[in-house]
This record gives C-alpha cells, structure tokens and sequence, in this order.
C-alpha cells in the first residue's frame, strides 16, 4: 500500500452544506447577481440570489467544498464595475433546491442602498456597435451589464427597468431573451435597448420639420457640425453644446451666442491609438495618472496642460494653461467622434451657472438663437448630472466637481448622525448631501443658487436623493450665510434647521476626506469669501482643532472690499482694497475709480474679510491688468497660466500676533506685485511663492503652540496646481503631513459634505 | 425782531414770544392760507366727497438739501404721493417741525420756503402745524412730520386683493435718482448734480390713470425702491413677479454709480415715481396715458405676475437672458460671492 497523504476523502454522498450570504457595497447595476449565478452554476450549486435594497442576498447549498470555492469566486471574480464587500455569511438549512434561480427584488427599505453610476460604453458593445452584422449595428443606445446610463434614469430602487426612464420601452422578443438569459451578458441589463424596441434619435431645426429615424437624424447632426452649425445633443445626463473646436468662427459664434466670453470650453476628442489616448496627447501632455483618468469608466473632463501648437481655435480657452478634455462616453457620441475625426467643443447646455438642460422643452426655451440645431433623444433624463471634472494638483488627481458617473458620491461618516439631515451646500457650485447612518450621498454639480432654475433642480434633486436611498431628511443643515439661496430655501421647509460655519464645513470635508487620520489637523481654508463666526467674510484662515471643535488660529490680515457681490468679478476691487489699506494708488483704475474710493473711505458698501482668493485676485489685477472678470477666479486662473514653470522668489509676509490670533500681513506683496524690475511673468511667479511659503512659515509658529497630527489645505484657491506645487516643494521640511483633498472637491462643491460631517460631530459632542 | 440771532435757541420751543415770531416770520409767511389759523386749537375743514383718505409720515432726511428737493419739498411730495397712489386728492396737511438748538434760521427759511411751494404747486393748504426745538445734539437739525387728507377719487377699488395673476407692472420714470442723489450728497462725493433726487408729486401721474380701466394697486417706490414693492405685492397676493432688466428705466449715470458701488437699482429710493399694476389688456392704455405727461416720459413696463412655483418669488430678467432672485433686503446686505 502506498503512503497517501492524509486527506478527507471526497465523499459524494456528505450531506451538503447550505450558507446565506449578504454582499454590500456597489452591487447593484453591474451585473451581480448573475455573476453570482454563474460561478454557482460553474460550481454545480443549488440555491438562489436577489437583490435587496441594494445589497444582494444569496442562499447556496451543496458540497463544503464547492460552497467555499464558489465564495472565494464570488468576490475574487467581481465584475469590474462592482466594488462588493461580504457583509454576513451564515450557515442556513439546506431547501434540497434543485437548481439556482434568480430572484425577484426585494423592496423593502433600508439604509444600506448604493445608486449605481453611469458608465461609459464598453469594449464588448462597441465591438458589437461597429460590426455590421451585428442587430444593434451603430445603434447610440447599446448597452449591457456592465455599460451605460444608471442614475440618470433610475426613478426609484430598486433598480429594475420599471422604475426607470426605459419603462415605456416594452422589449422586443431578441432583446427580451438577452435580459432574460442569466448567461447572456445583457441579462438583466435594465436599459437593454435595439432599434427595434429601443430609444431613437430625432433631429430638429427650429422652423423646419424634425428629421426621425436614428440613422438619418445621425447624419444630418455629422453634417451640421461639419459644416460649422453649433448642435445641442441629449447625451447621458443632459444636453450639450457641440461644435467643431478647429473651427474658430463658430466657436466664437457659440461664445457671442452662449454670452460666455471666456471661460474655457470642455472638449471631447475621439479615442484612438494603442491606448485610445492618441487624439488626447496632440492636444496636451499626459502624465501616467492623467492618462488613467482620462479613461476612467465613467470617462470623466479632466484639464491638462495644453501643448503649444494645436488647431484648437484659440477662442477654446483663451488665457489658460489647461485644456479640459474627456473621451467620447455615450455610444452616440463616439458615433460621433468617428464620423468628425475632430475634436469638438462638448460644453453643457445650460446659461451660465445654471443646472445642465435635460429635457426637449428646455431646449427649445432656452436655446433658441444659441444652438442651430438639436439632436434629441427619446430615452427621458429623470435628473440632470453634469460631467465631472478632475485636475492633476500635487501630483494626484482631484476632483473639481462631481457629476455624470461620480455622483451620487457614496462616501462613509466618521460619526453616524441619529436621523437623516440633508446639507444645502453653498451658494456657487451647489451640491446637497443626503447624511443617514453612517453614510453621506453627495449629489452631483447643481449649478449655482441665484436662478430660479437652480433652486427648482436643488428641490428636485433634494426630494429624488431622498426617494432613491429611502431616507427622509429630519434636519436641515446650511451656510450660515443669511443671504445665500439655499439658507433662505432651508428655512422654508418647516424642518429644523442648522447653520454650519463655511470654513468649519470645509475643514470637516477635508478630514473626513481622510477616514485614516487621526489627532488635531491644522487646516488652511482659504477661498474666495464664507461668513465666518465674527460676522466678517473670511477665506484666508487656519482652523485648528477637528469636526465638531474648530478653532481660528491665524488668518489673513483683514482688509475692506468695496461693492458687495460683485468683487467676486471684479479683481480690480481686491487690488484696490489692498492699494487703499497701504495708501497706495491702483496702478490700472477702471473708470470712475474715485467714488469707489470715497466710499470706500467712508465704509459704504464695504465689508471686511481676509480671504486669500480675494488676495489672487488683486494679484492677478496688478500683474495681468484683468480688471473685470466674466467668470470667478478668471483673474487668478490667468495668473497661474502666466506663471508657468519656472521657478520664483518669494516675498516673505511679516506673521505677528494682534487681537489673540497670528496675523499675516500681505503689505509687503504690494511693492513686490508693482516692482516693473521683474517681468510680469516672473512677478505671477513670485506671488504663487510668496503665498505658498505662508504655509511652512505660518505651519512652523502654530505647530508649536498648538499640536497636531497633520496639516490640511482646503478651499478653492488649493485648485491653483501651480499653487500647490510650490506649497509642497516648501514644506518637504516639516515633520507633519500635509493633506489635502482626494475625493470631495476641495471648492464649495464639496461643502455640503462637509455640513454633514461637521453637523455630526457637533451633535456627538452634545452628546456627551 | 427776536430772530436776528441768526441760530434756533430753546426759547424759540417755549411757547413765548420767541416762539410766536418764529412761527409768524418763518412759517406764516411762506404756508399762509385761508384755513391756517396759528392762534386756533383745531380748525373746521370742508371736504367734497364721504371717502376720505388719511395718512401721515415723518421726514428723517440727510442730508436737508440735496439736488433736486429738500427734506421740505420731500415731506409735501412724501405725504400727497401716499394719498395719490391711493386714488386720492389731496386736500390738506398738517406740519410738525422738530427743531434743533442752533440751527441756521436762514436755511430754516429755505425749507419752509420749499414746503410752501410745493404745497402750492400740488394745491394743498397746510391747515395745521406745530413746532417743537430740541436741544442741540438730539435731532438731525431738523424732522418734519405732515399728515394729509384727501378725498378718493379713483372710480375702482385699489388694492393688492384686486390684483391677478398674469398682470403687469408699470413704472413711471427711471428708478433710484432719489436714492443716489441723496447718497452722493450726503456722503460728499463732490459729484455736485449730476444726478438729481427725482423728488415730486405724482398726482398728475395718479390721476392720469383714473380713464384706464383695470388699474388694481399702485404704490409709490420709495424705501427699499421697486424691488421692495414687488416683494410687497408678491408676499400679499402669492403671486411670482417677474421684473424685466431690458425695460425698467435707469438713467446711466445713476447706473454708473451703481456699478461703481456695488448697488443694485431695484433696491434705491424713489420719491417722484409710481408703480402700478394693471390688467394686461389695458397695460398698453396706461402707459400711453403716463407718456403723454411730463413726468411720465420715460414710464415702462417694469414686469410681469404670475405662477407661484413654490410660492410668490421676486426674480429678474436679466439683458443676458438669464434670470436671477431679487432677494428682500437684508438689514446688513453681505457679499455673498465664494
Ligand atoms: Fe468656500
Ligand atoms: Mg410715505
Ligand atoms: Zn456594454
Ligand atoms: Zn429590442
């Protein structure tokens, strides 16, 4: 007899072992529960699986063995698009069930829902897209399990195709047997569509009767754009504005016509070459990071540096050093894209500010005399999503706003609250964040709050957040900003409402942005302006201390704007503030200059604060001679381009203590901003220097006095990269991290985050 | 006579000869008519009609002087104007002064000069009045309180209740001359006249209006200017209103200014404009009837009523197509921009 080694035998005849599993995280939308079907039946398993509010429930029997494999399979071979996490394995009794089955859902409510993203089309269907034998040949709706519009046209969860905007599509035999076949990749695929049964697009021109049938429609939209008409296209999470970004006649005409004189215009390039990445670098330079988010699934705007020479008209972004680009994301669009072999300006359609238009009749009232032209589509948006967009700053990519496939945002609480609380966010580049348990759902970019629109969306989408993860709100949380929209809308709703502090809100944003952190941070909160606790606009400060317990430690020098509202605008009004505080007269006054100033004299109209974007601002007005801006943070924008790489001598900034809080005196930046020694190019340099060495010079004198774990930068000036490239470059000598944001935009679009964070924690300290 | 010093003094508040002389020399002289009697306790009025109108207010201006009028000028304008818009002629006004210790006795003679050729020029008689002198350091130098009376004449009701929804809003003339002329003045922008208070009486505007059928409501935009007012309107009847940018009248220096100072005009003071809401059929009526005058010109359709998605709001129309929330004022009205 030879020696075996000594195992248990394998014995058909074992009685079987029967386990329940719970899996959580992003399970839903992404194909998994006939994933989990598949590896059972790959492992001859009996039992069944359903989705239960989000999370998927499985019930498994047969040999020990095949259970544990099929376990490991389960997670180790997820979908890609799913980020499944084991929530409960149990053992359970055996059926005796004699096949694995795919349940219906559950809709029983709890908090453990998670809203699948859109996501761009996939390899598999764009093969089949581009294959003329294929029925859904070069049809823009294909999609799958693991591709396609998700949030955008759920209505309600569970997620199943009569709760969303395909419920009036009533499946054709062919496609019904995909979505009924658990070994067909489209089963279960919730907006499975083909021309037969599927949305279509229609192409309208104001006056003229409307081109039907998707192919027709297609190519009369690939002729206007040739031809260089500006066409509003219904994509995934609303309409855009496309035109041809080679051609500079129209992209002025699309400027004059929008009322957008400058700020940059997105642009979509196809995706070609080995890595679908050729058409992107003719247009700017790509690091390993940008390249990778350029082709992340959702196929987000991501702004890169520009190469010199392109044939971009020069109108795409005037004075600015990045090109926001993405990749085709939408069948449709590459259809597009392939038919142009062109890049073209993919910008929201929308007025300025406002919440991105999703439906025909918006179209037709707002873009009459903008667009040429419409390519519509009949698959309803059931809310707006905007593209997200995302920056290399610091050497990692960053999020600016979330949107189309990043949002809603699912992220996790440091502290639960007790009850749900919807947060309201800001004022500019509003969002909302539903808070329930121990989580926090970030809508996506609403716009900013002082159209009609906006609120209208803001109210809508606070009512669907609410609807999708089955969470009703008991407490709202906004600015404390009186005059904000959003304050005003808050204490309207018969709710109770609480006001968050906007730089306590950033500061808890940042923290929570990083789960792993622990102790008292040092955070710098420097933006335009937020009403701090004093009653003056602050924005250039350092909050010591954690969620729920900020302290002010240093700030800005306080200085006085003139002109309300409009100094966000008006960069000459900084410069001013800065110039008169010192004695000193604005070297390029606009016209009429002198009653500004005598009402400055006299405090009418003015208003304290010691924001370091306001700083930029009157930076960016003496060195560059922008004296009005079209769009915020035009002036600093110009000044980081100005700047490019070479390298600065800061001016250091005297740091005393007055009034019990240490005190950096910009005064000395004002002769080095004037000095015509220096080239204004080396002078851009230099103020990116000067203010980044605030933050080692000002970190070195707090930290003694009042310890802490990290140092944190938040607020909209960190999305300066020249900014905080040179920040980074001058604090390798601290012996303290420095963190900043990497999933919550670190401007005002992260703040309702924030609001929620810092709500409870504040509640936890009540608590106890 | 008693008042060759040429400065107020508290004798001139006790009830004396001082008193008596101040009253005959300054006030007598300039608003003496049939009904003004300074030694009576009350006087008997006759007035034409069974609607009688009331009202009253007081004058706190700074500066007293400023292009265009002065707080006398503007406390005739202020009180017949609250009577017109209502469908009133005014008839007669009651003056309070509060005097303070020292003031100049010549530009004391300046108001009441003011005051008398206003009330003149509408056809008013100041009927009754009283002085009182503070002392020096507890007054402006000089409040005035008026109160008036009037007789209805406006052949329908006037009132937010008769207002609908998808009526528009009319404006007399251009919009916050008053209030940047009085700003400019006050604060000595050594900007002298060039922009003028739009100070005056509305009554020819009011009255004008008396032939077009459906007027519901008209208002005078004084405090807090039209913003204000269709904030009013739009808090009373639950109805939206939408003002349009494009045509509301603003003349460009007072827009200047504004831009200058960060002010919006729909927030600024008027003292010689109306604002009426009239039916849409008739709009059109009304406003040939207020250009045909002199101080109608420049009138305008301002907005628009209707809707209440999610209850009255006040927004703009802006000249870039957009459209943005006027907000109610504030007490201390903040940047709001992040
Ligand atoms: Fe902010
Ligand atoms: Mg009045
Ligand atoms: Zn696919
Ligand atoms: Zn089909």
């Amino acid at each position: 007899m030879t020696c075996t080694p000594d195992v248990p035998a394998h014995d058909a005849d074992a009685s079987p072992v029967a386990r329940r599993i719970v899996l959580t995280g992003h399970v839903q939308g992404v194909g998994f529960r006939p994933h989990v079907y598949r590896i059972a039946v790959a492992h001859g398993l009996r039992g069944w699986v359903r989705n239960r509010m989000g999370e998927v429930h499985a019930h498994v029997e047969g040999p020990q063995e095949d259970v544990g494999a099929w376990l490991r399979d389960v997670v180790d071979k997820a979908p890609p698009l799913s980020r499944p996490a084991l929530g409960k394995v149990a053992d359970a009794a055996p059926l005796g069930m004699t096949g694995f089955t795919i349940r219906d859902s559950d809709a029983r409510s709890d908090a453990s829902i998670f809203v699948p993203a859109d996501t761009s089309v996939c390899a598999d269907c764009l093969r089949e897209m581009r294959d003329p034998s294929d029925r859904r040949h070069r049809y823009p709706f294909i999609n799958c399990t693991q591709c396609g519009p998700r949030y955008t046209l759920i209505e309600g969860m569970p997620y199943d195709r009569p709760q969303t905007t395909m419920a009036d599509f009533t499946l054709c035999a062919a496609c019904r047997r995909e979505y009924e076949d658990p070994m067909n990749r489209r089963f279960h695929a919730e907006p499975i569509a083909c021309p037969d049964c599927g949305p279509s697009l229609r192409f309208a021109r104001w006056g003229q009767p409307d081109i039907a049938g998707t192919e027709t429609a297609l190519q009369a939209a690939i002729a206007a754009l040739t031809s260089g008409e500006i066409l509003a296209v219904r994509g995934i999470g609303g309409y855009h504005l496309m035109c041809d970004a080679g051609n500079a006649a129209t992209v002025q005409r699309l400027r004059d016509r929008k009322r957008r004189p400058d700020k940059p215009f997105a642009i979509m390039v196809a995706e070609c070459g080995a890595d679908g990445l050729d058409s992107a670098r003719a247009l700017v330079t790509l690091t390993a990071p940008a390249a990778e988010a350029l082709r992340a699934p959702h196929r987000p705007i991501v702004l890169l540096p520009r190469r010199a020479e392109t044939d971009l008209a020069p109108a795409v972004a005037p004075d600015c050093g990045d090109l926001g680009l993405f990749l085709p994301y939408s069948p449709l669009h590459v259809l597009l894209l392939d038919a142009l072999c062109r890049p073209l300006v993919a910008t929201s359609a929308n007025l300025s500010g406002e919440p991105v238009l999703t439906t025909p009749a918006e179209v037709d009232a707002h873009l009459f005399g903008v667009a040429d032209a419409v390519l519509h589509h009949d698959r309803p948006i059931a809310r707006p999503a905007d593209d997200p967009v995302l920056r290399e700053i610091g050497g990692t990519i960053v999020p600016l706003r979330t949107g189309r496939g990043t949002a809603p945002l699912e992220l996790a609480l440091p502290r639960s609250v007790a009850s749900p609380v919807l947060a309201l966010g800001s004022q500019m580049k509003a969002t909302m964040t539903l808070g329930f348990g121990n989580r926090a759902v970030l809508s996506p970019h609403i716009g900013d709050m002082d159209s009609p629109r906006s609120l209208e969306v803001l109210h809508a989408v606070s009512g669907s957040l609410q609807d999708l993860y089955g969470a009703r709100a008991s407490v709202l949380l906004c600015d404390a900003h009186p005059g904000y929209t959003t304050h005003r809308w808050a204490r309207k709703q018969g709710l109770p409402v609480v006001q968050i502090l906007h730089h306590h809100a950033h500061a808890s944003a940042l923290a929570a942005d990083h789960p792993e952190a622990s102790g008292d941070w040092l955070t710098f909160a420097w933006d335009g302006v937020g009403l701090g606790e004093d009653g003056t606009l602050w924005g250039g400060d350092v909050l010591w201390g954690q969620p729920g317990r900020w302290r002010r430690v240093a700030r800005f020098r306080p200085f006085r704007l003139t002109g309300g509202v409009r100094a966000g605008r008006e960069p000459w009004r900084s410069a001013a503030a800065l110039c008169w505080a010192e004695g000193r007269d604005l070297p390029n006054p606009p016209d009429g200059v002198r009653i500004a100033y005598t009402a400055w004299k006299q405090s009418i109209n003015t208003i304290e604060t010691t924001a370091a974007g306001r700083i930029f601002d009157a930076a960016a007005c003496i060195v560059t001679g922008i004296t009005h801006g079209s769009f915020e943070a035009q002036g600093p924008m110009r000044l980081e381009t100005l700047a490019g790489r070479i390298a600065g001598q800061p001016t250091r900034m005297p740091i005393t203590k007055r009034d019990g809080i240490w005190e950096v005196d910009w005064a000395p930046l004002l002769p080095a901003l004037t000095n015509d020694r220096r080239r204004p190019r080396e002078r851009a340099v230099d103020v990116h220097a000067s203010l980044a060495q605030v933050v080692p010079d000002l970190a070195r004198i707090l930290c003694a006095q009042f310890p802490c774990s990290q140092i944190g930068l938040t607020g909209g000036v960190f999305q300066n990269a020249r900014l905080v490239r040179e920040i980074l470059d001058r604090t390798t000598g601290l012996k303290i991290p420095l963190r900043m944001h990497r999933t919550v935009p670190c401007n005002d679009a992260g703040l309702s985050f924030g609001q929620v964070v810092e709500y409870a924690a504040q509640a936890g300290r009540h608590i106890r | 006579m008693t008042l060759q010093d040429s400065h107020i003094a508290l004798a001139h508040g006790n009830g004396g000869r001082y008193m008596r002389d101040l009253i005959e020399q300054v006030f007598a002289r300039h608003l003496g008519s049939e009904t003004l009697d300074t030694d009576a306790d009350s006087v008997p009025l006759t007035l034409p009609g069974d609607r009688i109108m009331l009202t009253t207010d007081g004058f706190t201006v700074q500066p007293l002087e400023f292009p265009g009028g002065s707080i006398g000028s503007l406390a005739v304008h202020g009180t017949v104007n609250d009577l017109a818009v209502s469908g009133a002629d005014p008839l007669y006004l009651s003056l309070n002064a509060f005097i303070e210790e020292g003031f100049d006795v010549a530009r004391l003679e300046r108001i009441v000069a003011d005051i008398g050729r206003a009330a003149a020029q509408v056809g008013v008689s100041v009927a009754a009045g009283d002085t009182k002198v503070l002392p020096r350091g507890e007054g402006g130098g000089l409040y005035l309180a008026t109160t008036g009376i009037g007789v209805s004449r406006h052949p329908d009701a006037l009132a937010m209740s008769e207002i609908r929804s998808s009526d528009v809003l009319l404006v007399s003339g251009p919009i916050g001359d008053h209030g940047i002329a009085v700003m400019l003045a006050r604060e000595q922008f050594g900007l002298r006249g060039d922009i003028r208070s739009d100070a005056a009486c509305v009554l020819p505007l009011t009255r004008a209006l008396r032939g077009v059928p459906g007027v519901r409501f008209m208002r005078d935009p004084t405090r807090g200017g039209l913003a204000t007012v269709a904030h009013e309107i739009s808090r009373a009847t639950d109805l939206s209103i939408a003002l349009d940018e494009a045509t509301i009248p603003v003349r460009p220096a007072v827009q200047a200014v504004c831009d200058m100072l960060g002010y919006d005009p729909f927030y600024l003071a008027c003292e010689g404009r109306v604002v009426a809401v009239v039916a849409p059929e008739t709009a059109a009526q009304a406003l040939a009837a207020w250009q045909d005058l002199p101080g109608g010109t420049d009138a305008a359709i301002a907005g628009t009523l209707g809707g209440n998605a999610g209850g009255g709001r006040v927004t703009l129309r802006t000249t870039v197509g957009g459209e943005r929330f006027l907000e109610e004022l504030e007490d201390d009205p903040l940047p709001r921009i992040c």
